[in-house]
């Protein structure tokens, strides 16, 4: 009887060992913004209103923005492969700031055909704001945006 | 009256010309940093930095977002923002400097910045030396330099001490663009 007990205990630590251990790995291991495409956004904003958002109080933008994955739609403004990174700027709502997308590498193809003045949904996490709201890990997404 | 409200229109256009045309801007500078150890290196990547040059006065200010440095291993971006950097905190960190003897014609030189590095909330005055080229009117910056990791008040855990290098290796590389307000 006390051995099936402790046999059981046995199984039951294994498994939750296995279970910590899986989560862990898929955490670090695996990040969220490898799956970009797969996970919905945390929040959906035009890259206007989130520019602006910061511009009229930082604190109060990082802590609805800031580590989340933020679905943003705006218009082109600039496409650059500075460094090696594909980037692509989106008109914010002042002449001075706009919202720095870094696309992921996968992107590249899509983001060669991108044109100044397209209206385009990218999908990334929000890292915060200096000049311009920064966004990494992005991709584009298909989603129709409504005019 | 009409020629003079034309003067002031044209003087008043003249010097906003002058002192924005003085300043030159990067939003997309590259800053990594390097830690060597027997046990592991560890290298990251920040490729939005934002930086400003005014060359009316020879000063340079720069500005990045600690959390948007990019690691091979994301377990070592947890650790570097949470444990070490406590980006929560200090979110950015910032250079306030002077370009010394800085010739703005020059095609290519080698000069020295001095002033203020400020990481995880503590300024240490650093020199810098750095490579300046002038390509047709913009500039590009580039250097490296060495930060030790106990000026700025970070504490690595005893467990890990022999992961992280006491003495960090940064390079820069900032293309200015011409600022137009």
């Amino acid at each position: 009887m006390n051995n099936n007990k402790s046999k059981i205990r046995s199984i039951l630590l294994v498994t939750l060992a296995l279970i910590v251990g899986v989560s862990i790995y898929f955490r670090f291991m695996n990040p969220v913004y490898n799956n970009m495409d797969r996970v919905s956004a945390d929040v959906e904003v035009s890259s206007k209103e989130l520019v602006s958002s910061y511009i009229l109080n930082e604190k109060s933008a990082n802590s609805i923005y800031r580590g989340k994955i933020v679905e943003v739609d705006g218009i082109v403004k600039e496409v650059t492969f500075l460094n090696n990174r594909n980037t692509i700027l989106l008109y914010g709502s002042s002449k001075y700031s706009s919202v720095i997308c870094d696309m992921q590498s996968n992107q590249i193809e899509e983001v060669k055909k991108l044109k100044k003045g397209q209206k385009i949904r990218i999908k990334g996490v929000c890292k915060g704001f200096l000049k311009d709201a920064i966004l990494l890990h992005c991709i584009l997404t298909n989603t129709q945006i409504d005019e | 009256m009409n020629k003079l409200i034309v003067l002031i229109f044209f003087l008043i256009s003249f010097s906003e010309h002058e002192s924005t045309s003085d300043q030159f801007i990067t939003r997309q500078g590259q800053v990594s940093f390097f830690s060597y150890t027997s046990v592991e290196n560890i290298e990251a990547k920040n490729n939005q930095v934002l930086s400003i040059i005014d060359l009316s006065k020879n000063e340079i200010a720069v500005s990045m977002l600690m959390n948007a440095f990019v690691f091979k291993k994301s377990l070592m971006h947890e650790h570097f923002n949470e444990s070490y950097i406590e980006s929560d905190l200090y979110p950015k960190a910032t250079f306030e400097g002077q370009i010394i003897d800085f010739d703005p014609l020059a095609e290519k030189q080698t000069k020295i910045i001095k002033g203020n590095l400020t990481i995880h909330g503590m300024a240490k005055e650093v020199e810098i030396k750095t490579n300046i080229e002038n390509n047709n009117g913009s500039y590009l910056f580039t250097g490296d330099f060495e930060a030790t990791v106990k000026d700025f008040d970070i504490k690595i855990p005893p467990i890990l001490a022999p992961n992280i290098a006491k003495i960090i290796s940064i390079t820069f590389r900032f293309e200015y663009q011409p600022y137009e307000k």
